[in-house]
């Protein structure tokens, strides 16, 4: 033990000297934390407090265009005055201003009154967008004018057959009364962006523990003190387990100091603060797998890596494309079913799972188990391959 | 703790067909110091590693008083000390948390951990520098750091590989007398270096090996005895042209460098001679060597003089 005890105090010492490492796991996630918080607040929001703007240009006149338009605006849309003409309006959406323009050809009214004919110029209508515009959200807009072309052909065969007499009769907007309700959100509405953001981020910096493992691995073998230990009979076995626990302390550390930044940091500076997860338990055990896995893979690439450039390059880049396939830089929600195919081949992925499970939807121990036991495991099987590894290079 | 004998040691490393020790047999005294020469890539650090555990897969037997080296490192963890070539420490830690550290891992703790480290502090001289982080030392204060860890359990093996590299002739003075005092008292002390005037200043043994094979080996006045009649002078002045004529007909006379010369004698007598007759013709001489090899001549004849990498 004592002998253990002084390789852990050599680990903090080293660790605690070396500014760069500290920076890479503690500065870096925060820094991304709040960034991407923060750029990402309005996407995260129902209510996202961006206006688009859009303008109907209707053939039959003004009076007709400002109803339709009262009709569409809402959720994100704002009218904004009618151009002159279609002219006026292409130039306009050249510049964005306004991003959308819905075009009303001549007799649109009569032709509601018609059955669905493609070949009708009356019923065609036309959507000038902006091709700066989210695709999300010109295809909101898209079902949106839809909706209510179906709303006022209602209205019309209402009106023929003496159900109702009011032209706007039938609204989709007043269809029925829907609220949304996010399951297991510890806070009312929608989850945040800080967080989606906080774990994503949390298992990014985890995993970069590669980095000071391996300098310091490196540095070790470079002035020959993993020699002069083998000479005195050290166990590799002691020499690993004097870096997990240091190490292993420090991603719980960085768990804590980003949940901080997220519930103090983010909020100070204009974002929305973090709901805290009911379980801290099973928290601590998502944090405990992932941790663990992170230190595997640090380890691992530092017996393998010859060089600090090497190591840069296996665990930094590495740690990149795990990230970006893992759905911690771009959601998973937001990747093709083909891409989505592959993100559970990233560890980060099962860890924001896991955090997930957590911090998102309130689960319970059986949410976390699946996550946990993979990461469990390739924790295992990367302990194991560091130490083949380092016998194949002892001889 | 008994002599230490190496009984043909081979080794290669693995997907190498290249023997970097051949059969290589040594009997190591533990009565002073064993000086273990040889050119670049000669084997040296590879037998040091082989001694001290860091590599495997060694054919050949090694055996301290008959017993296998790894069955004493069993019942002695911490018999052996090892002094590498490289300043083999935490440039990031101190000089004080390297020792704590080192003496640590080899279990040493407590008092006992503090007297010794006190130990070899004071042995080193390097009290003055022990909050200083071990990576701004100087060359020679980074060399004695090295050489106290390796002291800290007071191992009755020490394996010291070029300890003296890259230092200053005061802290290589110092180191060598250092050295030279931790001989005896039953301790087996293996020592690699270039410098041919530093193993015959301190060593009692020495061994020559070249390409992974012992050329030479033996007590150092023994192995340093020439009985080839060879005699060297370095005289005052350039001998006339017309005795070093003479001289190059009867003794084989080669001059080598200003005023210096090799002859081959045939007796003690003989050697008188030339001495006299050199003084007769004003050349008087400053330097004699007869019946003794110094270090470096056997050193290039042995490993015929041929420049390795």
């Amino acid at each position: 033990m004592h002998r253990l005890l002084a390789m852990w105090k050599k680990e903090w010492l080293a660790l605690a000297r070396d500014v760069h490492g500290l920076a890479v796991l503690f500065v870096m996630p925060a820094a991304f934390i709040v960034i991407m918080s923060l750029a990402l607040s309005d996407a995260f929001k129902a209510d996202t407090g961006h206006q688009t703007d859009f303008a109907v240009l209707a053939a039959d006149g003004s009076n007709l265009a400002e109803r339709l338009a009262r009709r569409l605006e809402g959720d994100g849309f704002r009218a904004a005055p009618a151009p002159d003409d279609e002219a006026a309006a292409r130039a306009g959406v050249r510049q964005g201003k306004p991003g959308l323009v819905l075009l009303v050809p001549r007799a649109f009214e009569r032709g509601l009154r018609e059955p669905p004919d493609r070949t009708n110029p009356s019923q065609a209508l036309t959507l000038l967008a902006d091709p700066a515009l989210p695709p999300a959200q010109l295809a909101v807009f898209q079902h949106r004018v839809l909706g209510m072309v179906l709303g006022l052909r209602v209205s019309a065969a209402a009106r023929i057959s003496g159900i109702a007499d009011d032209t706007g009769a039938f609204d989709l907007k007043r269809a029925a009364t829907l609220s949304i309700e996010v399951v297991g959100n510890p806070r009312a509405g929608r989850p945040s962006s800080v967080q989606q953001n906080v774990p994503a981020w949390l298992i990014f910096g985890m995993f970069f523990v590669v980095m000071p493992i391996s300098s310091l691995f490196i540095v070790e073998r470079r002035e020959g003190t993993l020699a002069r230990l083998a000479s005195q009979q050290v166990p590799f076995s002691l020499l690993l387990l004097g870096k997990v626990v240091p190490f292993f302390v420090v991603n719980l550390g960085q768990a804590a100091l980003m949940l901080l930044a997220g519930r103090t940091l983010v909020p100070w500076l204009g974002g929305e603060q973090l709901a805290l997860p009911a379980r801290w338990d099973l928290l601590a055990a998502v944090a405990a797998s992932t941790s663990l896995a992170a230190i595997g893979w640090g380890l691992l690439v530092a017996v393998c890596a010859r060089t600090m450039e090497q190591a840069t390059v296996i665990g930094g880049v590495g740690n990149i494309l795990a990230a970006a396939m893992g759905g911690i830089m771009v959601p998973r929600f937001v990747m093709p079913d083909t891409m989505q195919a592959w993100v559970d081949l990233s560890p980060m992925a099962w860890a924001l799972d896991g955090f997930h499970a957590v911090i998102l939807r309130q689960g319970g121990v059986l949410d976390i188990l699946a996550p946990c036991l993979k990461l469990l495991l390739l924790a295992a099987v990367l302990f194991a391959a560091t130490l083949w590894a380092h016998h194949r290079r002892r001889i | 703790m008994g002599m230490l004998n190496i009984e043909g040691l081979s080794f290669h490393y693995p997907g190498s067909t290249e023997t970097v020790l051949d059969g290589v047999t040594l009997v190591i005294p533990d009565d002073g110091i064993f000086g273990l020469l040889g050119p670049n890539g000669a084997g040296k650090t590879t037998l040091i590693s082989i001694l001290a555990g860091q590599l495997r897969g060694a054919t050949g037997r090694i055996a301290v008083s008959g017993e296998p080296l790894e069955s004493v490192r069993r019942r002695q963890p911490h018999c052996l000390g090892l002094v590498p070539q490289e300043c083999a420490f935490y440039p990031m830690l101190t000089c004080l948390e390297n020792l704590h550290f080192f003496g640590g891992v080899q279990g040493l703790r407590g008092v006992r951990l503090r007297q010794r480290v006190e130990s070899v502090v004071g042995f080193t001289r390097i009290e003055g520098v022990l909050k200083r982080r071990a990576g701004q030392l100087s060359g020679g204060l980074k060399r004695r750091l090295n050489l106290a860890i390796g002291l800290l359990t007071e191992p009755e093996m020490l394996l010291l590989d070029e300890p003296t590299v890259g230092v200053d002739p005061q802290s290589r003075a110092f180191l060598l007398d250092s050295i030279r005092s931790l001989a005896g008292k039953g301790r087996i002390i293996l020592y690699t270096s270039h410098y041919m005037e530093e193993v015959q200043a301190i060593c009692d043994s020495a061994a020559i090996i070249d390409r992974g094979r012992v050329l030479v080996s033996g007590r150092l006045a023994e192995v340093l005895l020439d009985g080839s009649g060879s005699l060297t002078l370095r005289l005052r002045a350039q001998l006339p042209d017309a005795l070093a004529a003479d001289w190059r007909a009867r003794y084989a006379l080669r001059e080598d460098g200003v005023a210096r010369y090799h002859l081959r004698v045939s007796s003690a007598a003989a050697a008188a001679q030339v001495i006299e007759a050199a003084r007769a013709a004003d050349c008087e001489p400053v330097a004699i060597s007869y019946g003794q090899r110094d270090l470096e001549q056997l050193f290039m004849q042995l490993t015929n003089r041929s420049l390795r990498d």
